[in-house]
């Protein structure tokens, strides 16, 4: 049983429709990856799996349905979203937007031990652990919201653009952490991301949008290997 | 020098009582981004209810608790059924709503309770004997009641906020709403909560304040200190209960002592200050004394 299953997935904002029935799935440990152009309904394909935007069609995770429009329920399955834009908590610390992300969970040395492990991994948050987490740098925000989702320990991490204006080098640094992630925890990952290359090099297979539709999906290999793919998504 | 003590003492009480208003604008702020303009009615129509209850015979702490619950649930259910139903129509609809809120209630006392002034007894003892001295000047035990009472009220917030869990996810969701509901923080209750809590410490303020004065209890009271109030949060910056608390007590003095030794101040000009206070934050120092600006990288 795939650990995500959408199908005809219908949503938008207001009267506008922006996806018209879309399917994918994500299985158990697997790192899948969105391409497609801007407005292809990427950014919101992410909304509506997390459960902030209102939807049709099925959502389950491990076969049992998501109700629609209920973030905590989404949580409470195990998946956490990474929004574009990083959502950082502004005005609280760095820690405390990490003690945010573990909201539901009751274990609290296990979540102290968890903070020490994000600090661990990203040293620049483990320098600033007082600091209003809004002071800090786009790269350093991203790095928090990432580690501001993984603190619910989920079993389905969404990434919504993580490299968005972000330095070529942090945004190496950044998948690197989602790799090792990825490989130490299990933690199975569906990324939007506009930077083809670097996503491919992660992922195992690939769903591609256009205008609200999936047109083409694979494994990354053979996605990166066809020329419409190619030329379209990675400019050469 | 005794005078001038007596004069700092009651404006001292005064200020506390706008601290605590101001302490509850504050909170309905940092939850839904709105001054709640009803906070004052709201506060009037649990004081009355007190007042209503003490004439029955029942003891005025029992009615000072009963009415900060009944603030409570009349905030928790003013957000629920009015407020968030029409917050995504904007501002603007909010506030209106809100300007609705305030005329219904105020019509509501008049309707349970009458048209007519009333005196609400003190929750400590005030006979004219009650007092201790202090460098000549005489400082009343209703004074010093109403100072404990609020610096309770205002230490257990700032315990509730800064030091339990509930308080992280009052401030997270207050912070960046979606950001919340992604980490699993049930807002809508957080919402109905903050609310809740802000009229219940709008109630305490109501049942402090009213005894200070004799015959003070009218339909009109609350609206000039919701003015006070106003102006103390957006003097100590709207999303700062800390600057709430010292600003309320600076114009309490202010609003005692200026008048007092500025001959053209007078009387009648006091409730001017506040609106002077209020113009000179806006034009001056937007931010407050206390606020945050919004410091943010992108």
């Amino acid at each position: 049983m795939s650990l995500l299953q959408v199908e005809d997935l219908h949503a938008g904002y207001g009267q506008a429709e922006v996806l018209h029935g879309i399917s994918l799935a994500v299985e158990p440990g697997e790192v899948v990856v969105i391409l497609g152009a801007n407005g292809a309904g990427k950014t919101t394909t992410m909304r509506a799996v997390a459960g902030l935007i209102g939807r049709r069609g099925a959502v389950s995770i491990d076969g049992a349905a998501l109700s629609s429009h209920e973030p905590g329920a989404a949580v409470a399955a195990g998946l956490a979203l990474v929004p574009q834009g990083r959502g950082t908590f502004t005005k609280l610390t760095v820690t405390e937007n990490l003690l945010v992300g573990a909201t539901r969970r009751r274990d609290k040395a296990e979540v102290a031990r968890d903070i020490e492990r994000w600090y661990e991994v990203f040293p620049a948050l483990g320098r600033r652990t007082g600091q209003a987490a809004g002071t800090m740098s786009g790269g350093e925000q991203q790095m928090l919201a990432i580690a501001r989702a993984l603190m619910s320990r989920p079993r389905l991490l969404l990434c919504d653009e993580p490299s968005l204006g972000l330095a070529p080098q942090i945004v190496r640094g950044v998948f690197d952490v989602l790799r090792q992630v990825n490989a130490d925890d299990g933690t199975a990952m569906l990324i939007v991301e506009q930077n083809a290359e670097l996503a491919l090099d992660l992922a195992s297979r690939v769903y591609v949008l256009e205008v609200g539709r999936v047109v083409s999906s694979g494994a990354a290999d053979e996605l990166r290997d066809s020329d419409t793919i190619r030329r379209a998504y990675l400019g050469y | 020098m005794e005078i001038f003590l007596d004069r700092l003492f009651d404006g001292l009480s005064n200020g506390a009582i706008y601290a605590t208003l101001a302490l509850a604008l504050v909170m309905v702020y940092r939850a839904t981004g709105t001054i709640n303009f009803a906070q004052g009615e709201m506060a009037l129509f649990t004081t009355y209810l007190a007042w209503g209850l003490t004439t029955h015979n029942v003891p005025v702490w029992v009615a000072l608790l009963a009415a900060a619950a009944a603030g409570f649930l009349l905030g928790a259910v003013s957000e629920r059924t009015l407020v968030r139903p029409i917050e995504k129509r904007g501002l603007l609809a909010t506030l209106i709503v809100l300007l609705g809120l305030f005329s219904v209630l105020n019509a509501a006392d008049g309707l349970l309770w009458g048209r007519g002034n009333q005196s609400m007894p003190s929750l400590f003892p005030n006979t004219l004997t009650s007092y201790v001295s202090v460098l000549g000047a005489r400082l009343y035990w209703a004074n010093i009641g109403v100072w404990l009472l609020v610096a309770a009220v205002v230490g257990l917030m700032f315990a509730l906020f800064n030091r339990t869990p509930l308080g992280l996810q009052m401030r997270a969701t207050a912070n960046n709403r979606e950001s919340a509901a992604l980490s699993g923080i049930p807002v809508g209750r957080i919402l109905m909560l903050g609310w809740g809590l802000s009229a219940a410490i709008g109630a305490v303020a109501g049942v402090l304040f009213t005894p200070l004065t004799p015959d003070s209890l009218s339909l009109g009271e609350m609206f000039p200190l919701l003015i006070y109030a106003s102006a103390a949060a957006l003097f100590g910056g709207l999303d700062s209960p800390g600057g709430a608390v010292v600003a309320g007590l600076l114009l309490g003095v202010v609003e005692v002592l200026l008048p007092a030794y500025v001959p053209a101040v007078g009387g009648q000009l006091q409730e001017a200050i506040a609106f002077v206070a209020i113009v000179a934050v806006l034009l001056l120092r937007p931010q407050g004394l206390f606020g945050s600006k919004e410091v943010e990288r992108v």
